[in-house]
């Protein structure tokens, strides 16, 4: 079936969508191929975001836990994560459509922060929806986008996080989608946005591939963390047919294996359909919706895009969860070791090499470092008194 | 055909038992809403209703139950994908497929009908047609078997304001008519008996949600309110 991955994805969204859909579809398709429209991206990450951005061997790392560590530094671009590339991405895409307005759902606000900035670029209005909750812990990004001429609109409603900002978005978009396009945050959601977000994502698996066929090597394992699956699908995508690599998706285990205390859907959640498509979700045998906790408000969703899902059932990727405590951990190790503060997000692929470290014994790893942890400052002070 | 639209479990069993026992007998036919926690079709005042159904933890069974009990016109059921693919498709369908006359799924569009077909579901699925729906869409529409057509007469939410006698919409609905063959039964934004007046103009039935659904914790209030609307 079209839009499906194996069984996952799909268009699970209210019938008013799938006109919109399908434009988008067919428009993405057409720019893809483009010349004028890839030059102009391909400018625009280069000289305004900061691609490529650098792969950086962590040496006091790889030293002290016996093995090679490489990381991935989308930290390094403009507004501080990877979800610029997307951001980008599909504001040229619905500029070319003529669209004059877009709007965005953010959780830790960094995609709010990276669409609030094309927008500002390229002038288009702009409106972000962020859960209560994530607004107050990721302040400082709320502030970001409110500079940039953002409009943001908090929802209380819910769990007044991720799950509600995406509900309210897609509220937003059914009625006013001649007009707007909704810049969906991660490679989630109805077909064909998983598609659009991996394929501006993958740039970052496409140069992490140059730089180890430059090295004549390969690595044995690329870690990145998944929340939607954004950043993992970028970077996995440009190595998905070389066998030897072992893709390792790392999702939040959040304080305990009980429902409600963790976003682990890959290990706790069953196949359901959440908004727009069927994926491995965190939902109770009833149907609702299960609520999620995560220490960073980027990975604190109940849903996974379903690619990852397809990938997970056909054994190509492996997914495992590190808990609040060890990302917390793995961002302080990284700032002591090698002086970089990666985001919480971020943090939990870190915080599993780190557990994990005798696994990785003697192997060569890339970590995927999706964003950097200035935004987290407070929430990482708050949890780690006293062992700074 | 004149419908209402109800929640199942809303505010407790016992009152939705009553207004289900009231409204059985006094519509062509009722949609009873199966409460979801990620409402995303809902306007406030039914996705707050359902967030407390979702709190008291009300079966499904329990619902279908009193449906079973004093069923006397058509009913459908109106929910969300997850809680029909969660209870399993099969399942449900063989179970409640004698009981109801169809399903209204807000996050199911037309072309996934065939998802739910293909995994086991055999009850009707009611197509949805939305101003923004293309004509070769509409015309797929022909083969389905549900008794009616939904047409969403507004973009966004239950419960926003409309303008009933837009020419755009007039015309939406006659050709969906033409071209289908089937009832098409209006939805979204009715509140009054003027506005189903209106709507009766063009269409072969409505159905009325939000404004229900507000007086479904007063049986009292809820009668007076279906008999304003039905005399
Ligand atoms: C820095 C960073 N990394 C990762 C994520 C998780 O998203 P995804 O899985 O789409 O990469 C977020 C989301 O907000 C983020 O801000």
């Amino acid at each position: 079936m079209k839009g499906f991955y194996g069984e996952f994805g799909g268009q699970f969204v209210a019938e008013t969508l799938i006109p919109v859909l399908d434009e988008l579809d067919k428009s993405f398709e057409l720019l893809k191929c483009d010349k004028d429209f890839n030059d102009k991206l391909n400018d625009l990450l280069k000289n305004y975001a900061g691609r490529p951005t650098p792969i950086y061997y962590a040496e006091n790392m790889s030293k002290k836990y016996g093995c090679k560590v490489y990381f991935k530094r989308e930290d390094l671009l403009h507004t501080g994560a990877h979800k610029i590339n997307n951001s980008l991405g599909q504001a040229l895409l619905a500029k070319k459509m003529g669209k004059k307005r877009i709007i965005a759902e953010t959780g830790a606000g960094q995609h709010g922060v990276a669409t609030a900035t094309v927008a500002a670029l390229l002038n288009l209005k702009c409106t972000v929806y962020m859960g209560s909750i994530d607004a107050k812990r990721q302040s400082m990004n709320v502030k970001r986008m409110k500079m940039l001429g953002a409009e943001v609109k908090v929802v209380d409603e819910g769990t007044k996080t991720l799950k509600d900002a995406v509900s309210a978005a897609l509220r937003e978009w059914v009625s006013s989608c001649n007009t707007t396009h909704y810049v969906l945050g991660s490679a989630l959601g109805p077909y064909p946005f998983p598609k659009i977000v991996s394929h501006f994502q993958s740039v970052i698996g496409k140069e992490s591939r140059e730089y180890f066929e430059n090295l004549g090597i390969m690595p044995d394992y690329i870690i990145a963390c998944v929340g939607g699956g954004s950043n993992a699908i970028g970077v996995f995508k440009g190595f998905l047919d070389v066998e030897s690599v072992r893709l390792v998706g790392v999702e939040a285990g959040g304080i305990s294996d009980k429902d409600g205390e963790h976003a682990a859907r890959m290990s706790f959640g069953k196949k359901g359909i959440f908004q727009g498509s069927l994926s491995y979700v965190l939902t109770d045998k009833s149907g609702q919706i299960s609520n999620v906790h995560s220490v960073s408000a980027g990975l604190d969703y109940a849903g996974v895009g379903p690619e990852h899902s397809f990938l997970k059932e056909i054994k190509r990727c492996e997914y495992h969860y590190a808990r609040d405590k060890e990302a917390l951990d793995g961002c302080l190790e990284l700032c002591k070791l090698e002086g970089i503060l990666p985001a919480l997000e971020s943090s939990h692929a870190v915080g599993y090499f780190i557990k994990n470290a005798s696994k990785f014994k003697d192997k060569t790893i890339l970590i995927n470092l999706s964003g950097r942890g200035d935004k987290d400052l407070e929430i990482i002070l708050e949890n780690m008194e006293g062992t700074i | 055909m004149k419908g209402f639209y109800i929640l199942g479990g809303y505010p407790d069993m016992k009152k939705f038992e009553e207004v289900f026992k009231y409204i059985a007998e006094k519509a062509d036919f009722v949609e009873v809403g199966l409460a979801y926690n990620d409402p995303v079709a809902d306007g406030p005042v039914i996705a707050e209703a359902a967030s407390k159904v979702v709190k008291s933890n009300i079966k499904i069974d329990d619902i279908l139950k009193i449906v079973e009990a004093y069923k006397k016109s058509k009913v459908y059921i109106m929910t969300y994908a997850n809680i029909f693919y969660q209870y399993g498709l099969k399942e449900f369908s063989q179970k409640y497929k004698n009981l109801i006359n169809g399903v209204i799924i807000a996050d199911l569009p037309n072309r996934m009908h065939s998802f739910f077909y293909d995994n086991g579901f055999d009850i009707p699925v009611i197509p949805f047609v939305t101003p923004e729906s293309r004509d070769e869409d509409i015309e797929e529409l022909k083969g389905s078997k549900a008794d009616f057509i939904y047409f969403v007469g507004v973009r966004g939410v239950t419960g926003s304001e409309v303008n009933f006698l837009d020419t755009e919409l007039v015309e939406k609905v006659q050709f969906v008519k033409k071209v289908t063959n089937k009832n098409v039964v209006f939805g979204f934004g009715i509140k009054t008996k003027k506005d189903t007046e209106k709507v009766m103009t063009y269409a072969d039935g409505f159905v009325i949600g939000t404004e229900a659904v507000k007086r479904q914790t007063n049986i009292n209030e809820f009668k007076k309110y279906i008999e304003s609307i039905i005399r």
